[in-house]
């Protein structure tokens, strides 16, 4: 009973301490506060959405002229037929350039990525459709998109020997297992994007209006 | 007798309203029929492909890979292709997005923009098929002038739509709200 007594004292002066903390340790971004806009950015549209059009869209066309390339020989009368005069070489040739261009980018798309996040400030009490909040779906959009830089990185290594070592005197350049695991990334790739496309749509991460909107200020006189 | 007909086809139409918008999904919580934007996504393909062209010709003159003009000729193709698939879906996500004060005008913008676009980048893909014909090898000079007038169509369209979405946030949940509240 007696020890009980001391045990909720003891609760009591730990979390008046622990709330103490809380107020005193703030956000790191609110020593730069000065320096950002209303979007929490020191600019006012947000660099990595713009770079990521160019991994997606390189990336995924790669795959898709290394597939067109691979079934080439069911294609080609049909290419005949419209006239469109096209070699297994060039198709294999997209395949290449363009994820070895998507690799080079996306060094940049991950290292925008991270440099936004660090100064992401989402709304809060919002749950994304998977019923994630926002610093889970930052979690799991940041370390999935290392890890996809990785598997990128390790797909145009891949693609590389093909073309120049393994596959060099064959008209097919690429294995079926290359671009069977290229349509999983892609997938992967789509799950991957949506989590980043919903910290804008859902948690306004870097969004002048919704920013300005949960702050509870006036739009109309803003934006005129 | 013509006031007769005209008010019986309305009527008519008025009742197959409901059954036509019910054929729709209904509107999310973006003020979409389906969950996410799609014109964004499919844009991806003609930013990506479109500025891809033009560096890869700008690569192949400078360290003589004829190569690579076949490689942009090709992602030329499929920027023509995706464009009108943007310009469909970017139509009816312009058409729910609710703009309001200045972003009405930036919407106006990037719509003629990025009709225009679908032209040039038509003329583009054509004149290059037609130039490749003879020799797929060889790239006309002129070809660098048209390719810095792509990019920098595409870069203005790129910051137009990114206004849209970063600035005023359309199609974005809080904006949503506000529009439906009244308060924009």
């Amino acid at each position: 009973m007696h020890f009980h007594y001391i045990y909720n004292i003891l609760l009591n002066v730990f979390g008046n301490i622990y709330t103490l903390f809380l107020v005193i340790i703030k956000s790191p971004i609110s020593d730069i506060s000065d320096k950002l806009g209303p979007n929490d950015l020191p600019y006012k549209i947000p660099i990595h959405p713009n770079l990521v059009h160019l991994t997606i869209g390189l990336f995924a066309i790669g795959i898709a002229f290394d597939i067109a390339g691979a079934f080439y020989p069911f294609e080609k009368r049909i290419f005949r037929f419209l006239a469109f005069p096209v070699t297994r070489v060039g198709f294999h040739d997209v395949g290449w350039y363009n994820v070895l261009a998507a690799s080079f980018i996306t060094f940049f798309t991950v290292a925008s990525g991270f440099f936004e996040m660090l100064l992401a400030v989402p709304i809060p009490e919002v749950k994304s459709i998977l019923g994630q909040n926002a610093i889970s779906t930052m979690l799991w959009h940041a370390v999935g998109g290392v890890a996809i830089l990785l598997v990128m990185i390790s797909m145009t290594i891949w693609r590389g020997y093909q073309r120049f070592v393994f596959r060099k005197d064959y008209g097919r350049q690429v294995s079926w297992s290359y671009i069977f695991l290229g349509s999983v990334i892609l997938l992967i790739m789509g799950l991957h994007g949506s989590l980043g496309a919903w910290l804008a749509s859902d948690f306004g991460v870097h969004i002048t209006a919704d920013q300005l909107l949960v702050r509870g200020e006036d739009l109309n006189q803003i934006f005129q | 007798m013509i006031q007769a007909t005209l008010s019986y086809v309305v009527t008519g139409l008025s009742e197959l309203y409901p059954i036509i918008s019910s054929l729709l999904p209904p509107l999310n919580e973006k003020n979409l029929p389906w969950i996410d934007v799609i014109h964004p996504i499919v844009v991806h393909f003609v930013i990506a492909m479109a500025l891809g062209a033009v560096v890869f010709d700008f690569i192949g003159i400078i360290f003589k890979k004829p190569n690579l003009f076949e490689v942009s000729f090709l992602n030329l193709i499929v920027a023509t292709i995706a464009i009108f698939i943007a310009i469909v879906f970017g139509q009816i996500e312009a058409g729910l997005s609710n703009p309001y004060g200045v972003s009405r005008d930036v919407l106006n913008y990037h719509s003629t923009i990025g009709w225009s676009l679908a032209g040039v980048l038509s003329i583009i893909s054509g004149w290059r098929y037609v130039s490749r014909q003879t020799n797929p090898q060889v790239l006309s000079k002129g070809f660098v002038f048209v390719d810095i007038v792509l990019a920098v169509l595409v870069c203005t369209q790129v910051y137009l739509g990114d206004m849209l979405v970063w600035i005023y946030g359309l199609h974005t949940v809080p904006v949503v709200e506000a529009v439906r509240e009244g308060i924009l």
